[in-house]
């Protein structure tokens, strides 16, 4: 893939919102572009985390399922 | 005492139902999708305090009802209600009062207009006579918080998804989140099997790069769901119907077929079990939409 993950977050067992919470916080701390790795559950952290992100104007690069979680590549946006 | 002479059955026409408390009746308010002004709250907390005891109950299904009225209030109380736009309820066999969630007006999920249908719902069928109780409800998509599923007659907004491939990044987003796992990616094309799909727009709203697009907003239309002693959850008629006036038709049809072929006291739901969901299908499709395809 095209870029280096700049930070890992899991975030297994982590419930809504407090899941989505999280990762708008570990975004900040990133530049605009980099990309960020979160581990969620499936079921409805995944039904809500990306289209929220999507809302914040960030974006999805690359979805893995891993078991019950998966693993979410997010870019942060502009 | 006078009590004797109450007509109950005509009462409970107009949503007044006797309690045990046999010289107390409950009187059943009429609501559209539980919305209420602030003004309409005050003339009922007003009306059960003058002529109750002071006692709301809010019903399962979105409606408002006053209770410990004596028998010798109820045609003041209700003409009082009367002069500030509330009407009576209904209860016994024939259409009762219609539910809805938000929808689109608030929801971010609302697909479809949930009121508006609720509103012409109940203009044209409210308190009409059915073979036994005839419920409808409206939600505004899939994830049916109206629990359109439960009621003889339900609505639900869905969105069929279109893929452009020229948006895709193939991130794997759809794949992963589909509650259905209707999308397949198959050499760098993402499909849909309409089969499954549930119509929610969880793919449309995910999607990053908008590759999955609603190409079809539309209503579902379950019939024959109930709750109670012998629960059925409701049929799906037919795919996703894309006009309003057809889903209006459909839903003209389906009230006429129970009103003629229901047996008395007999729930929608149960009906369709005697008489064979096929069958039932067949009947209420024949000649629309969804015969004229090949
Ligand atoms: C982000 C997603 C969701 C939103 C925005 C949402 C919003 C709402 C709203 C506004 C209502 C109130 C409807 C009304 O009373 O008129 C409601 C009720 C309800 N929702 Fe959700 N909901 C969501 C997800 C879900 C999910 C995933 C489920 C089921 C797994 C669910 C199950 C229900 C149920 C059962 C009710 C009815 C509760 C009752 O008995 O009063 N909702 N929801
Ligand atoms: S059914 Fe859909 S539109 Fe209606 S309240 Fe629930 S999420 Fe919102
Ligand atoms: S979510 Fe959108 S961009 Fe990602 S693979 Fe599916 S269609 Fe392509
Ligand atoms: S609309 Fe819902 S069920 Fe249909 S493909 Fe999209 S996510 Fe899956």
């Amino acid at each position: 893939m095209g870029q280096e993950i700049k930070k890992s977050l899991d975030l297994h067992g982590v419930v809504c919102p407090l899941n989505f919470v999280k990762t708008k916080l570990a975004l900040e701390t990133l530049n605009s572009g980099e990309w960020l790795e979160v581990i969620l559950d499936e079921g409805d952290a995944m039904l809500n985390v990306p289209r929220s992100l999507k809302e914040e104007g960030h974006r999805i690069v690359k979805v893995t399922p891993l078991g019950q979680t998966y693993s979410v590549i997010v870019e942060k946006g502009a | 005492m006078a009590q004797s002479n109450l007509d109950l059955v005509a009462l409970k026409k107009v949503g007044m139902i006797q309690q045990k408390q046999k010289d107390f009746f409950a009187l059943r308010l009429h609501a559209v999708g539980g919305d209420f002004t602030a003004e309409q709250l005050r003339k009922i907390a007003e009306v059960s305090e003058k002529y109750g005891r002071g006692q709301i109950h809010v019903s399962t299904r979105q409606g408002m009802e006053i209770h410990f009225v004596h028998f010798s209030q109820l045609e003041k109380a209700r003409l009082e209600l009367e002069e500030a736009g509330i009407a009576m309820g209904a209860c016994g066999p024939r259409v009762r009062i219609v539910v809805a969630c938000p929808g689109e007006s608030t929801c971010r999920w609302g697909i479809i207009d949930t009121k508006k249908i609720a509103r012409y719902l109940d203009q044209a069928y409210f308190r009409q006579d059915t073979p036994h109780k005839f419920k409808m409800g409206v939600t505004g998509c899939p994830h049916n918080c109206a629990k359109a599923t439960e009621n003889d007659l339900g609505v639900m907004g869905g969105i069929l998804p279109g893929w452009k491939r020229e948006n895709c990044t193939g991130c794997d987003l759809c794949v992963s989140s589909c509650p259905v796992g209707a999308i397949a990616q198959v050499d760098g094309e993402y499909r849909l099997d309409e089969s499954k799909c549930i119509y929610c727009s969880i793919c449309t709203s995910n999607c990053p790069t908008d590759a999955w697009y609603p190409a079809k907003k539309g209503y579902i239309l379950w019939i024959g769901g109930t709750m109670g002693k012998v629960p059925r959850l409701g049929t799906k008629l037919k795919k996703l119907i894309d006009s309003e006036d057809e889903l209006y038709e459909t839903i003209e049809k389906v009230i006429r077929y129970y009103q003629q072929h229901g047996r008395k006291r007999e729930r929608f739901g149960h009906m369709i079990e005697r008489l064979g969901e096929d069958k039932v299908k067949e009947d209420l499709l024949d000649g629309s939409g969804d015969q004229k395809k090949p």
